[in-house]
């Protein structure tokens, strides 16, 4: 993973970023081919980590998931470093295609670096029904559920699973305890800051443009 | 006296499962499902591995004196250690292979950017306990028959994997490591090999004992998964979830097959314990060897087997995927000078630059 760091940046972000991706394919033209979205889902861990970005071009809403290790990966840029209320925006699937849609010629968009990530306290609205999952159920924050029937919300209450909150070995299953945290950023410092320098006269290097002749 | 015949084949066919049934105008040949060969305890003629451990309340320095001998005994400057004879690949020439444990199942990128998994193979400690000429291995009639079907004499090569404290074990297990110089080992096993393939007991297996490139064949257990109904543990189809089934959604259904048999044939699909058997996985591409770690990448993941279970890697007995070339011979000095990682040219390495199409 480290070693494939060195090849590419892989920058910090989160979902409700906006990225956009440039992946070589034999068959586009120009044999590069770019993509740029909402990162609605970031799963997996170690090599298979994967992220997933969502478009809608041509009023077709379009999902690609992305191996961030990938060798055909060839540049990742972050056009808008932001969170959202959510760290899951799967609901996007079943709001209004306006929701989803970034132009592909956007900007990326510096925000000043305060240090810490901006959060979007966006709430979106949902289509009406029928909706790919019961989102009267899924308790998402940054959604906004319209009013449903009564037996929705019954059948709901029959089958939650309010105990999860309390489960403490869940969390430990899903989540690195603190301990081991500290073990991996142990290791992976003196790389990160290797990494960290490189990356730093790259990009000084690019921003640098050469004087053109007035005369 | 149908019915004598019968078992009387049922005897003879006993290893190969086939059952011949001859009886009116026309002769089936039904197989049984499977072999049971299940055993949850050692055979009785089989040598008591570890001992009784009961507590002995040594004192600290009596303690410390035994692990100084079992140090002096086997970590002894004048050991004899015999030379790495160093067995490359020969075309016609069956080798032995290598006790691994399967730690690991991790993802690839090939160079053409297809994306495939690969299972890590880590060859710990791997020693020739002992060698088994061909007139002993001769004794075992399994053998010999399969030596006949072959024309040419077989011979065996005791391997042995992961070497523990010596107290653990009987004296009469530990008796069988003598020749080789090193402690008792947990997994012991036997390899069929050719006579010119003998090694030296004592020499140390490596990962490199394989090239990459190499097609390999696995054998282990496969995972346990207990008392296993019928659409599990043989595919069946089960009946319907709705439409009035009564009480019937995961039965076999009918197991009968006739009015002329009016019986159950043996080996008739039932439910019963499933996993736990040992199976052969034939022609994985090897990807990657890690010479520092000695670890086996293989290609796929579907060995069979629990993470750090025992798994045996040899040469593979495809004909169209053994190599028609031999093998170079690595010696020791030339082994400490390899590479840690040795990649197969097909796969990306993650140092490389981007794939660019």
């Amino acid at each position: 993973m480290l070693r494939r760091r060195t090849r590419i940046e892989i920058p910090e972000f989160y979902v409700g970023s906006v990225l956009a991706v440039t992946v070589s394919d034999p068959q586009a033209p120009g044999k590069t081919s770019r993509f740029v979205g909402i990162c609605i889902l970031r799963e997996g861990h170690g090599l298979r980590a994967t992220m997933t970005l969502r478009n809608a071009i041509d009023q077709q809403g379009v999902e690609i998931c992305y191996p961030l290790y990938n060798p055909t990966l060839q540049k990742i840029e972050v056009l808008r470093l932001e969170k959202r209320l959510d760290e899951d925006l799967r609901y996007l699937r079943d709001c209004p295609l306006e929701y989803s849609t970034f132009a592909f010629d956007m900007e990326p968009e510096h925000a000043a670096d305060s240090g810490e990530v901006p959060v979007n306290p966006v709430k979106v609205p949902l289509r009406p029904r029928p909706w790919t999952w019961r989102w009267e159920r899924a308790g998402m924050k940054g959604l906004i559920v319209p009013e449903l029937r009564e037996d929705f919300y019954e059948r709901a209450k029959k089958v939650s699973e309010p105990w999860h909150k309390y489960d403490l070995m869940r969390e430990y299953r899903r989540s690195v305890p603190v301990e081991d945290q500290r073990e991996i950023y142990a290791e992976v410092h003196e790389h990160v800051q290797s990494l960290e320098t490189d990356q730093r006269r790259v990009r000084r290097r690019r921003v640098f443009v050469a004087p053109k002749k007035t005369s | 006296m149908n019915w004598c015949r019968s078992v009387q084949s049922l005897v003879k066919s006993a290893f190969s499962g086939k059952i011949r049934q001859e009886s009116s105008n026309y002769a089936q040949l039904r197989y049984m499902s499977r072999v049971k060969s299940r055993h949850t305890a050692p055979r009785h003629f089989w040598m008591k591995k570890e001992r009784a451990r009961y507590p002995e309340e040594l004192s600290s320095e009596n303690e410390a004196f035994l692990r100084e001998v079992v140090s002096d005994r086997y970590e002894s400057p004048l050991r004899h250690h015999p030379p790495a004879a160093p067995l490359a690949y020969t075309p016609g020439v069956r080798r032995c292979g290598l006790v691994a444990r399967k730690i690991a199942v991790q993802p690839i990128w090939l160079s053409n950017g297809k994306y495939v998994n690969t299972t890590l193979l880590h060859v710990a400690d791997n020693h020739v306990v002992g060698y088994v000429p061909p007139e002993m291995l001769n004794q075992n009639e399994v053998v010999r028959r399969r030596w006949k079907e072959q024309y040419r004499p077989l011979a065996g090569l005791v391997v042995g994997a992961d070497q523990e404290d010596p107290t653990k074990f009987t004296k009469e297990y530990a008796n069988m490591f003598l020749e080789a110089g090193i402690m008792p080992t947990k997994k012991l096993t036997r390899f069929t090999i050719s006579p010119e393939a003998a090694l030296a007991p004592g020499t140390r297996l490596r990962a490199t004992h394989f090239q990459v490139g190499d097609y390999v064949d696995v054998y282990a257990k496969t995972r346990e998964r207990g008392f296993q109904g019928v659409m599990k543990r043989w595919g069946f189809a089960g009946q319907p979830a709705t439409h009035g089934a009564t009480k019937t959604h995961r039965r076999p259904g009918g197991i009968g097959s006739g009015a002329q048999k009016s019986r159950v044939w043996p080996g008739q699909k039932m439910p019963g314990h499933m996993g736990g058997q040992y199976r052969n996985l034939r022609g994985l591409k090897i990807l990657r060897i890690n010479t520092k770690h000695d670890i086996i990448y293989v290609l796929g993941h579907a060995v069979p087997g629990d993470h750090n279970d025992y798994v045996l890697i040899h040469d593979t007995v495809l004909p169209l995927r053994r190599r028609k070339e031999p093998g170079t011979v690595i010696t020791d000095e030339e082994a400490a000078q390899l590479p840690e990682d040795i990649f197969h040219p097909d796969v990306h390495q993650m140092a490389a630059p981007s794939i660019v199409f």
